[in-house]
């Protein structure tokens, strides 16, 4: 009897909590404030951070990554499979699907996205899947992508927002002549496949999501997501007046708190302080040819730039500019990107070493050299400020130099630059986007850096058509081992992404590669 | 007519005035180092990329065939299109700059409600308790960056008291107007603060002159003499300061529009700089050019009617 009670209150505990769990509450608008407004909200032409941390809410992918932005799962397609030779992938459509409007959606809309997506004229994130040479469908439910080479990202890649699936036929009525042209006419009033579709935008103020009622994926309580009716992002570029509208219950989010806020409001009432996992890393890039302007150049010598790792204090900086919320790197990569390795952090403070390597180097007296760090940001002017005083130490005169992105972004790209600060966010749940533009000399000169390693090229080359995932891991390992140690970098420090929450809000993610999902968010009545 | 005159005298010394902002304008947004494109694809856009997409919008073509059409656009009162939003500067212009205007205008109207009579005041009781407290008063205003006070008016009066939103802009105009209060209050501040100064010192030294003297002696009730003898006068160098002021706030919106988060024409341009976005600085540079010119005409004229002896 005794026995039989315990059951029944087991079973009684087990449904209170299920029943809890699918206690989703639908409707309303959450209100986000944003600290700058999108710019251009299409798939493939947009080139910038504010607007595809929101794309994928108003467009789907094939594919769509998991909330650990780690591993993908279904999407669009409910069903895909790479070839045994590595050189397609076929994936299944979902029965019924439909764009914003009521429209089905068909291959002819997946190929003509995957084409626009593909064309080298349109914007900068072609590269993501350039293995793809083309996309047919053999049937009204079936996308074959036949690949130019075996390519282990490209399952990864159709997650990423530029292989987003767009209407065509309402693209193609879209006013204008060229693609450009026609991209600007539909995102005034677009259609879409996401769980949102753009209402009305106010510039620079406020942008309003609506509900799309033909969205296909179920939530919880068996009906169709999202639960919110809408999504309102409101502009609020200042930090303190972003938390002030927050803290007085006017938004219900707000998003880049700052990091010498995160322990008030983790401590303030009514306000969940959430600190998303992120592939966000920061670090110094040095300009490693042996010679600039002219001049010769100390930071081309190694064992300087193991000096400079070994004498910058990662530990003290992540408490000077993160208040303690990030952790120093272990690898160039985050730990949030697949296939990161190392377990410790990189050369660990220790300024006698540093000092015996400059000896060693044959700076003894040391040297003088400068850093661009951008006019007006206090995480820049932190890490430069301490970087200043460390390297002082080891005789390192350094002058900081204050400029704005355009600027720095010119000497960056001219080779002119001596160092940087230097900050990065994955987009794709692979370690080869990073890997391009920080190791792999062809792509930018390894971060304009002049480095370049003949093995982390081959290696790379390799690993872009290597489809057994251990020797990959292998080549990853490996080029992560010779670039942590002898590249062009000082890497830092890694922080989540700070996003403070009325309590009222459920089930909203900011996955590491930084996409806001509202799909699933709820608010408590 | 000689005011008429003195109209169309202004108006035609504002053509080479705008002539001379197109080419400063023109070469100065392309003196500064770097260009649109890198600045929109930052740290990631590989050589090839920047290279297509400025031939796409025409950077990559010789200076003098880009001032060509950015002239001929001029003519058409057309501005091209944002690089960045993509939309038409027109457009950009008409959504903002009147957002900016209305703030202005507002922080113009308290700042003038405050200073005027607590010049007055001042000027009446000079060196009594009130003047020091009056002057005190807007001392600290004058002194305390626009960013701050602006924060601490949003933290008392929005978040604490609930008396007004915490920045941000509404639906309707009233809505508008009504968060308009608190940042028109925070620019009026300063403004009033120089203002008052202003139109103490001239008061001061418009009472002691012998026509006022002499209209006291005429036996003239002192309301009349003060509002007939004492603010026309002291008020001539105050409305120049004060159309002076209105140009500055008009450009000078940034901090405040940022703090309190409006969308303006202030913050429109300082992205816009930062993003290298020729067509829109151009554009915006040049609609201010014309507004705060219009400003400066509008004081010529109040300041003639003040004092006939300026139009002649």
């Amino acid at each position: 009897m005794k026995l039989f009670s315990a059951a029944a209150l087991s079973v009684a505990v087990l449904l209170g909590s299920t029943v809890s769990a699918l206690a989703v509450e639908r409707g309303g608008v959450m209100t986000y404030g944003r600290y700058a407004d999108s710019l251009f909200l299409d798939p493939v032409l947009n080139d910038a951070n504010v607007d595809i941390w929101i794309l994928t809410n108003m467009y789907d992918t094939l594919l769509m990554p998991t909330d650990d932005g780690k591993g993908v799962q279904p999407g669009l397609a409910s069903d895909y499979k790479m070839a045994d030779d590595g050189l397609s992938v076929t994936l299944t459509l979902r029965d019924g699907i439909k764009f914003s409007d009521g429209s089905p959606i068909t291959p002819d809309d997946v190929i003509f996205s995957l084409g626009r997506a593909t064309n080298p004229d349109n914007g900068i994130w072609g590269f993501l899947i350039s293995s793809i040479a083309s996309v047919e469908s053999p049937d009204p439910k079936t996308i074959v992508i036949k690949l130019s080479r075996p390519d282990p990202a490209i399952i990864p890649a159709l997650t990423v927002f530029n292989t987003a699936i767009m209407p065509k036929a309402a693209f193609e009525a879209a006013a204008g002549t060229t693609d450009a042209e026609k991209a600007e006419a539909f995102s005034q009033k677009p259609v879409g496949s996401g769980p949102f579709v753009l209402d009305s935008w106010d510039r620079g103020a406020t942008m309003k999501l609506v509900k799309n009622p033909y969205y296909w994926d179920m939530g919880e309580d068996g009906q169709p997501l999202p639960y919110l009716d809408g999504v309102t992002f409101e502009i609020i570029p200042d930090d303190a007046t972003r938390i002030l509208r927050l803290q007085s219950g006017e938004i219900d989010g707000a998003e880049f708190i700052p990091f010498a806020r995160v322990a008030e409001l983790q401590a303030a009432d009514g306000i969940n302080m959430q600190l998303f996992p992120s592939t966000k890393v920061n670090d110094i890039i040095i300009n490693v040819r042996p010679q600039i302007e002219g001049k010769d150049n100390p930071l081309s010598n190694p064992l300087v730039r193991q000096a400079m790792n070994y004498a910058a204090n990662k530990e003290a900086i992540v408490q000077i500019v993160t208040m303690g919320v990030g952790t120093p790197l272990s690898s160039f990569m985050s730990t949030a990107t697949p296939l990161h390795s190392g377990d410790g952090p990189l050369f660990p403070y220790d300024v006698e070493k540093a000092k015996a390597l400059m000896v060693e180097a044959g700076y003894a007296d040391g040297f003088s050299t400068s850093i661009l760090t951008l006019a007006g940001n206090q995480d820049d002017a932190g890490i430069a400020t301490a970087l200043q005083q460390m390297w002082g130490a080891i005789g390192i005169n350094l002058e900081i130099k204050q400029v704005d992105n355009a600027s720095r972004t010119e000497q960056y790209r001219g080779g002119t630059f001596e160092m940087r600060t230097g900050g990065w966010t994955d987009d794709i749940a692979d370690p080869s986007e990073i890997t391009s533009y920080f190791a792999y000399s062809p792509t930018i000169d390894a971060l304009h850096s002049g480095w370049k390693s003949e093995e982390v090229d081959a290696l790379f080359e390799a690993s872009q058509s290597e489809t057994d995932p251990a020797k990959r891991a292998e080549q990853y390992a490996r080029i992560q081992e010779i670039f942590n140690s002898e590249g062009p970098t000082v890497a830092l420090f890694e922080t989540p992404y700070p996003v403070a929450l009325s309590t009222k809000v459920q089930g909203f993610n900011q996955i590491p590669l930084g996409n806001n999902i509202f799909r699933a968010a709820w608010l408590e009545k | 007519m000689p005011l008429t005159e003195f109209i169309v005298r202004r108006l035609l010394q504002l053509i080479p005035t705008l002539i001379f902002i197109l080419i400063v304008v023109f070469v100065l947004v392309r003196l500064l180092p770097g260009d649109p494109t890198s600045a929109i694809l930052g740290d990631r856009g590989t050589d090839a990329d920047i290279a297509r997409i400025n031939r796409q919008l025409g950077i990559d073509q010789p200076i003098w065939v880009q001032f060509w059409l950015f002239v001929k656009s001029v003519m058409s009162l057309d501005f091209g299109n944002s690089i960045v939003l993509k939309r038409p500067v027109t457009e950009l212009i008409a959504q903002r700059l009147p957002i900016t205007v209305a703030l202005t205008l507002l922080a113009a109207l308290i700042s003038v409600l405050l200073a005027v009579p607590l010049a007055f005041v001042a000027a009446l009781r000079r060196d009594k308790l009130a003047d020091n407290a009056i002057r005190g008063a807007f001392q600290v205003g004058l002194s305390m960056p626009v960013f701050y006070l602006g924060l601490i008016l949003l933290t008392v009066f929005g978040a604490r008291l609930h008396w007004f939103p915490v920045g941000g802009y509404g639906d309707t105009f009233f809505d508008r107007l009504y968060h308009l209060i608190l940042p028109a209050t925070t620019l009026a501040l300063s403004l009033s603060a120089i203002l008052m100064r202003n139109l103490r010192a001239a008061i001061i030294g418009v009472v002691d002159a012998e026509y006022v003297s002499f209209a006291r002696a005429k036996g003239l009730a002192p309301r009349l003499i003060l509002i007939r003898h004492v603010l026309r006068n002291a008020l001539i160098s105050t409305v120049t300061l004060f159309g002076l002021s209105i140009g500055t706030l008009l450009g000078g919106a940034v901090i405040t529009e940022t703090v309190f988060a409006i969308p303006g024409a202030g913050r429109l341009m300082v992205d816009s700089i930062y993003g290298r976005d020729y067509p829109v600085v151009q554009g915006l540079t040049i609609a201010l050019a014309v507004l705060v010119s219009v400003t400066f005409l509008l004081t010529d004229l109040l300041q003639a009617y003040l004092d006939p002896r300026v139009a002649r």
